[in-house]
């Protein structure tokens, strides 16, 4: 095969893996200042869908304000099941089991909310005229609008890595992610900062969805699907790390563009391949250091 | 006030309740509907799998969110061998348990590298891909539609009798678990939920103790993997599907991780919630949902533990009044 | 003196009881009890919900009719939440609790699979109105399973007699989820094509995991490929997916997209108002505008008009499926004499909404497939079912007799699956 399709694949791999960083950005986020594996970021993703969808297609807003209001929606609904719900197990005795339940227990609720407003029909929104056509390369083709996504996922790598590495509050997060409790005495709002932090992920997880939302299917229960894939991601590089899932992202991304060219049959299992590799290997994921996890 | 109790009274009390818990399970089919002794073969099942979980999560504190490997590999165990005709029942199921140990022994060591929540996401992890690769090897598994038509041996076709040799069984595990957590290992165990750190000071190999409970775990689920494959005939990936694992976690939390029967009672009410809802709407996810997440704020301490300590409380109570009337 | 008419108030008011009550188990034992399993919930949760009204069409229309012989049709149903497990729990109770005198549905062929044993051990008739796994009907045969749509391999028969005609046709590619239904739509349809065919090739093939979100990689794959055509076993969201990542890379300029069994359902014509493009190869198993008969129109109107909004294929299917019941019951003269109905539902005629004139989909004895005519159309302007802008048009249509394997096929298949 010529040089063409090695980079058409380059191309379409990374588009993937921009994407599968953007959604798994909140749940590694989530995870590395809460300490909470967030089950149902999935369905942030697709709170952020459907509300893009409210507001594009049925209240005629323009694309990319639908895209601001739905990741805001997303974000304030996270705050709010952080405040109202999760904030009450922490410190509990057992909490991780109660957060796996609590979780997963939204999950089953915002399917059922999303099914009660929209219904089961597949939501469709158009993306904006400029970004709908192909941009030429030579012969090969790449969609504007995967470069938009490209670029909005650079955008919030950057923008996290200069929050957390350059603001108060990132500091303020670092420090939580640390110890909490010292965190805490040394004057730090805690509270407010695991509510802005967890609102903060699932506006990404919203934003995703919200940009998915012309290109894959809005439906009941097509939240669940990115949660393993997430998982994946966020476990190669590493629970918690920024970079980490990044750099998943884009082994996962690249490993299945590839692959799908000389071994088609396994396409499903190459994500999981690697993720065994890099368990058996380096069960910490590939930038946590060794010390974090055991 | 609490009235003394000799260590014989307290052995008989606990055989009593045994007694009386075999009783319940053991009259259910002269209730005369056949669909009771349908959802309490599935409650023992299930039952089983969720005790065995809780004997690394409640008693070992160590939660796994991939224990549906191993009930999975256990009812694949008994569903390929029954269906291939290797071996006869009598082998299969024992197989059952014998596989679901084997995969802990295989998995077990690649999980407790790591701690806490890393630990949880491994499970997770190893969990999907056994998942993964049950669902693809289309020709070895039935992959996706899974197999159907098991045949059990006409001896135990009958639901009934299918039904009293689940109940035996599985009674005859729990007793084996309760003598494991009442055993000085389990002694152990316990402590290393407590404070793994202190119990390594103390010279014991906190990592081979682990890996024990992560083997007995993995073999009563495999067990309880294959009672089921001989009750339902047939068998699913969906058996191995991360939601099981959940499911799982669910009945012991909600039973109460605590109490020894704690799981098999969270598992009589999931069943029982389940089935209720599933019949009378078809928004059952929030119905559900919204069930597990009054659990988790109102009942920290699952059914039991709540109920126990209003007991608790209740007996408390009691004996003040009584005091303040005695003159 | 008081207590005579007292006496009296009681004794009528108890008798007036009991013959409620009567009159209550009377009416009760003669409905005749549909027990219903599909998916509410999830993916496939648009079919199920589609299949209840469906199915309460056809109910609420017998029974406005006085029902069958006189007994009325009461439909029960629970969701099957594509899981086998929970779904064999279902038709257990649906059994003895609810004594339903038929079993219906399923969506999931591996909920059909574990269904379709509960049905035949408890001997209760299981109308399969969705699922499409052929295995049903030859391998996992057994004679209480009925089903009323068609197959894959109907379908992928049909797709052949089309494709051997475009002799322009010559590269494939195909590319459909990892599972057993994504599979085999495709490997009838290249077996039966090669059978025809000799200049056929396959240039690749790729096999993405079920509900996959993004096709991306897939897509530079099969461009890159340059095939004639795309073969695509998808349903409902992925082809949906697919499509709108598809067309910024102007694919459907560059080869015919071919979707034989479930491309053309009205769910996925629906979800992309205006970006949909034109001369997609598509099918589905029931279309809304074809055939363009009075019963196919009026199915669709009612619809419409119980729901507000028109129906994906699943809805006639359940339509067809009560229908089927009613008929057997009406003929058989009995809803409880489970192997008189199997013998009359064997040799059955029935005239439904898809059926275009001049023919009557029947039953075949040898495996209790419904068989009906296939038509497999391209995608055209129409705005006749608003949200959708593209509807199925320029159908050939292919006869019913010539989709389906023959006898000897079938004692074929089920002597190598017993081996």
């Amino acid at each position: 095969m010529g040089g063409n399709i090695f980079l058409a694949q380059l191309l379409s791999g990374l588009t993937s893996a921009m994407t599968l960083f953007l959604v798994a950005s909140g749940l590694t986020l989530i995870f590395g200042v809460v300490n909470v594996f967030n089950f149902a970021h999935g369905s942030f993703y697709l709170l952020g869908a459907y509300f893009a969808y409210q507001a594009v297609a049925v209240s005629g807003v323009g694309f990319w304000e639908g895209v601001i209001l739905a990741t805001l929606g997303a974000g304030v609904s996270g705050a709010v099941m952080e405040y109202v719900f999760l904030r009450r197990i922490y410190g509990r005795p057992g909490e991780a089991g109660f957060q796996i339940l609590l979780t997963y227990s939204f999950i089953l609720i915002l399917d059922d909310v999303v099914k009660m407003i929209w219904g089961t029909d597949y939501k469709s929104i158009s993306k904006p005229e400029a970004l709908a056509g192909p941009l030429y390369f030579g012969e090969m083709i790449v969609p504007k609008y995967d470069i938009v996504v490209i670029g909005v996922g650079l955008l919030v790598a950057v923008g996290m890595w200069w929050m957390i590495k350059r603001t108060k509050f990132g500091r303020n997060l670092r420090a939580i992610s640390s110890n909490r409790e010292m965190a805490a005495s040394l004057g730090v709002n805690v509270p407010l900062a695991l509510s802005l932090v967890f609102g903060l992920a699932t506006a990404l997880g919203g934003l995703s969805g919200a940009l998915s939302a012309p290109v894959r299917t809005v439906t009941p229960g097509a939240g669940i699907e990115v949660i393993i894939g997430s998982l994946i991601v966020v476990v190669i590089g590493g629970l918690g790390n920024f970079w980490g899932a990044l750099v998943g992202a884009l082994i996962i991304g690249e490993v299945t563009a590839f692959g799908i060219l000389y071994l088609p049959q396994w396409a499903i299992l190459f994500s999981y391949a690697v993720m065994a590799l890099v368990l058996i290997f380096r069960p910490e994921g590939l930038l946590t250091k060794r010390s974090a996890a055991r | 006030m609490r009235s003394w109790r000799s260590a014989k009274a307290i052995r008989l009390g606990e055989a009593a309740q045994w007694g009386a818990g075999l009783l319940l399970f053991g009259t259910v089919p002269l209730l005369g509907k056949s669909y009771f002794v349908t959802m309490a073969n599935e409650i023992l099942v299930m039952g089983l799998f969720a005790m065995a979980f809780n004997l690394l999560y409640g008693v070992t504190g160590m939660l796994s969110f991939g224990q549906a490997a191993y009930y999975g590999v256990g009812g694949y165990a008994v569903g390929l061998l029954l269906s291939e005709g290797i071996v006869p029942f009598s082998v299969a199921l024992p197989a059952a348990m014998v596989a679901g140990g084997i995969l802990a022994l295989v998995l077990g060591p690649l999980c407790i590298r790591l701690t806490g929540v890393y630990f949880t996401m491994l499970t997770l992890a190893f969990a999907e891909m056994v998942w993964a690769v049950v669902f693809k090897w289309y020709d070895f598994t039935g992959g996706d539609n899974g197999i159907q038509g098991i045949p059990v041996p006409d001896v135990l076709r009958n639901p009934l009798r299918y039904y009293y040799f689940t109940l035996a069984v599985v009674f005859v595990c729990f007793w084996i678990l309760r003598k494991i957590v009442e055993s000085p290992f389990g002694a152990t165990l316990q402590a290393i939920r407590e404070n793994q750190e202190r119990v390594g000071f103390l010279g014991v190999n906190v990592r081979r103790y682990q890996l024990a409970a992560m083997i007995l775990s993995g073999a009563f689920a495999g067990l309880a993997g294959g009672l089921f494959a001989g009750y339902q005939r047939s068998i699913h990936p969906d058996m191995l599907h991360w939601t099981k694992s959940g499911e799982v976690i669910l009945m012991s939390i909600l039973g109460g991780v605590s109490s020894f029967f704690g799981p098999l009672v969270g598992a009589a009410v999931i069943l029982f919630i389940e089935d209720m809802i599933g019949k009378y709407t078809e928004f059952w996810e929030i119905c559900i949902g919204s069930i597990m997440l009054a659990i988790v704020i109102f009942f920290p301490r699952g059914v039991i533990g709540t109920l126990g300590a209003r007991l608790e409380g209740m007996r408390g109570n009691k004996g003040a009044g009584n005091e303040a009337t005695r003159s | 003196m008081q207590e005579i008419p007292r006496g009296w108030k009681w004794s009528l008011a108890v008798v007036l009881v009991l013959a409620m009550g009567m009159a209550e188990a009377a009416t009760a034992a003669e409905k005749i009890v549909i027990g219903a399993l599909y998916p509410m919930t999830g993916r496939a949760g648009r079919y199920g919900i589609d299949s209840v009204s469906g199915a309460e069409i056809a109910a609420d229309e017998i029974n406005a009719k006085g029902g069958v012989n006189g007994r009325m049709i009461d439909l029960i149903f629970n969701d099957s939440k594509a899981n086998p497990a929970y779904s064999v729990k279902v038709a257990k109770r649906f059994i003895t609790d609810d004594k339903v005198n038929f079993l219906m549905g399923v969506v999931s062929s591996a909920v059909g699979l574990a269904v379709t044993e509960v049905s035949k051990e408890n001997k209760v008739i299981f109308v399969g109105t969705d699922h499409a796994s052929t295995k049903l009907t030859t391998e996992k045969f057994q004679p209480y399973y009925f089903r009323v749509s068609n197959n894959t391999y109907q379908s992928a028969a049909a797709a052949a007699l089309y494709a051997k005609d475009k002799k322009d046709w010559k590269k494939y590619y195909v590319l459909g989820p990892d599972y057993e239904y994504g599979h085999r739509t495709w490997e009838d349809f290249w077996m039966l094509l090669q059978r025809t065919r000799k200049d056929v090739q396959l240039a690749g093939q790729a096999w993405p995991k079920l509900f996959e979100p993004d096709y991306t990689p897939y897509i530079t794959a099969i461009l890159n490929a340059k095939p004639d055509v795309l073969v695509t076993t998808f349903w409902g969201g992925d082809t949906v997916a697919f499509i709108k990542q598809a067309l910024p890379y102007k694919l459907f300029d560059k080869m015919k997209f071919f979707n034989y069994d479930a491309g053309g359902n009205y769910e996925v014509l629906e979800a992309m108002p205006n970006t949909l493009p034109k001369g997609l190869v598509l099918s589905s198993r029931h279309h809304l505008n074809w055939p363009d008969t009075k019963e196919n129109r009026d199915f669709v109107n009612k619809y419409k008009a119980k729901t507000g909004r028109f129906p994906s294929y699943a809805a006639e299917g359940a339509y067809a499926g009560v229908y089927f019941i009613a008929e057997a019951v009406r003929q058989a003269g009995t809803a409880e004499d489970a192997d008189k109905l199997v013998s009359v539902m064997e040799k059955m005629k029935i005239k439904l909404p898809e059926d275009p004139e001049g023919f009557t989909s029947y039953m075949r004895p040898i495996d209790h497939q419904i068989v009906q005519v296939q038509a497999i159309g391209e995608t055209v302007p129409n705005n006749q079912y608003p949200p959708a802008t593209m509807m199925l048009g320029n159908f050939k249509v292919y006869k019913a007799e010539d989709i389906i394997p023959t006898e000897e096929e079938i004692v074929n298949t089920r002597k190598e699956a017993a081996k």
